[in-house]
């Protein structure tokens, strides 16, 4: 039989003690830590999207208090980016295989006071820098993730380009670019990807636009350097690789709302009570959950209903899906 | 070649090649990690796969037969029609367990009975489940050859209502879904075809081609006369 070691208490307990393996990945552990602090210079290229601003920090009001982040491999390994394919796995693959997301011109434009073509980097500088928000993110597909995003509000990037009393919507065009990109050489959905936002929308404090996620640069399969990040909306909202901002008079076309009206509605606002027509829209799965979790319910508004219900008051949800 | 021929005519050799399938594309990626962030939905997807595509070999066999009654690799294959059938009916139901499973047990699945989709899936499944329950010698017995093989007729059915199920799937789907599609159609027209001109030459004694012939295609010689 063993015999118990009683320790005097000046004694460090054998568990506490570094092992030899630790102790030598220290210096390790402390080049890699350096680097990240060194900024993205030496992060691999395809993670070189836009840098500016970061470290940033939490803004407490969107700490999403009790929700358990999804994994970073989940979300940058599960995406619908179909500009590189229908397979959630394709964007990760395909995107990162030369793609420059840095430098990126954003023009903003249409029915606004200061439009302006700018790059992500200077812009974020002119919107006074970035913010984490821990976002619920609700596909139309009915799965979900919780995103710890950085960015900036959309109300700021408005403010900048002052839209003159005409402008009642904004529309967001993402990247044109078929020689990269596989998606864009075939025409099952009509390039670039539109989407579309009332303004009072767009307005709303929640309406996102990232430039990150887990503290670094937007990954190219995410939608670097620039996105769109609507949490209230099914995920298809949320435009990615934003080339252009538009203050517009009448609603734009989207992309989704285009292809399939009875499907995707301009509005999109997850909403458990409308069902697309192939499945039920009153539960969602959770990215993470294992086999057995099942899934969990669908929240009006994804869980935003005191933020952006009064936008839409009087408004028949099921007919403006 | 009499080698080969042996190998593929034998049970053990079709049993292999059916369930290596589902190790390749289910076990193998779920023991290592394969499956992606949504790891039962790939599972969900690929079972699904698996059965169309093993549905669309069993279905692709018996018109291969008539367009080719000589080659030997043909009719070995054809001995596998049972098999092959009864195990796109399984794969089926592994399917069908994890459209369950994913929708969180029962409530889930009556609420995703309610749309086409799902529907017409289990639809297709259902036939394919009385095929292969009623695929022996008691059931033809039981059900006398003529009944039987109008019942298991079914099987175009289901492959029809499963095709249309794999089509509306997702986006793209229907990219994949029609080759299937359109190479079981072709199949099918240039087995027809064929049936109708053997029936036209005079030398081909009727008794014995009417003996193999479908009612379909009985009623469509009989207008060409």
């Amino acid at each position: 039989m063993r015999k118990v070691e009683a320790g005097r208490p000046w004694e460090v307990p054998t568990w506490a003690v570094t092992s030899e393996a630790h102790y030598l990945h220290r210096r390790e552990f402390l080049r890699l830590f350096g680097y990240g602090i060194a900024g993205t210079a030496l992060l691999p290229a395809t993670m070189r999207a836009a840098s500016a601003g970061f470290p940033d920090s939490l803004n407490p009001s969107f700490k999403l208090e009790g929700a358990k982040l999804t994994s970073e491999d989940s979300i940058t390994s599960y995406n619908n980016f179909y500009e590189w394919g229908f397979a959630k796995g394709q964007p990760q693959e395909l995107s990162n295989k030369g793609w420059k997301t840095d430098p990126w011109t954003l023009e903003i434009g249409g029915l606004c006071a200061n439009p302006r073509k700018i790059g992500i980097n200077e812009l974020i500088k002119l919107v006074g820098g970035i913010e984490r928000r821990n976002y619920r993110h609700r596909c139309v597909e009915a799965w979900s993730m919780v995103i710890p995003w950085d960015g900036f509000p959309l109300a700021k990037l408005i403010d900048l380009a002052q839209p003159k009393s005409g402008a009642k919507y904004v529309k967001f065009t993402s990247f044109f670019d078929p020689e990269q990109c596989p998606g864009q050489r075939s025409n099952d959905l009509p390039w670039p990807y539109t989407e579309g936002l009332t303004l009072p929308e767009a307005m709303n404090e929640l309406a996102f636009v990232a430039t990150g996620l887990y503290a670094k640069p937007l990954r190219n399969q995410n939608g670097a350097p620039i996105r769109l990040v609507v949490p209230w909306k099914y995920g298809f909202k949320s435009a990615k690789s934003l080339v252009k901002i538009e203050f517009v008079s009448d609603r734009p076309k989207t992309t989704w709302n285009e292809l399939a009206p009875n499907e995707y509605g301009f509005y999109a606002n997850v909403n458990p009570n409308v069902d697309h027509p192939r499945w039920s829209q009153a539960s969602e799965r959770v990215i993470g959950g294992g086999f057995f979790s099942g899934k969990q319910p669908t929240l009006m508004f994804n869980g935003y209903e005191k933020q952006v219900a009064p936008l839409y008051a009087g408004m028949d949800l099921r007919k403006n899906f | 070649m009499n080698v080969l021929l042996k190998i593929l005519a034998h049970k053990l050799f079709a049993l292999t090649v059916l369930i290596s399938v589902g190790m390749w594309f289910l076990l193998i990626p779920a023991f290592t990690g394969r499956l992606g962030a949504n790891p039962l939905e790939t599972l969900l997807h690929e079972s699904g796969e698996i059965a169309i595509w093993t549905l669309g070999a069993v279905l692709a066999l018996s018109p291969l037969r008539v367009l080719f009654p000589n080659s030997r690799i043909v009719m070995a294959l054809n001995r596998h029609r049972r098999a092959i059938g009864v195990t796109a009916c399984a794969y089926g139901l592994l399917h069908f367990s994890l459209h369950v499973l994913y929708e969180g047990g029962l409530d889930g699945l009556v609420r995703s009975l309610s749309k086409p989709f799902i529907w017409i899936g289990a639809a297709g499944l259902t036939i394919l489940l009385i095929l292969a329950i009623t695929s022996n010698q008691w059931s033809v017995r039981l059900l006398g050859g003529k009944n039987w093989k109008l019942l298991h007729r079914l099987a175009y059915v289901a492959a029809g209502l499963l095709i249309y199920h794999q089509a509306i799937a997702g986006k793209g789907h229907w990219a994949i879904a029609r080759w299937l599609l359109f190479s079981l159609a072709a199949l099918q027209g240039a087995r027809l075809a064929k049936t109708l001109l053997q029936k036209k030459r005079p030398d081909v004694p009727r008794r014995i081609s009417q003996n193999r012939l479908q009612p379909v295609q009985i009623a469509s010689s009989v207008r060409f006369r």
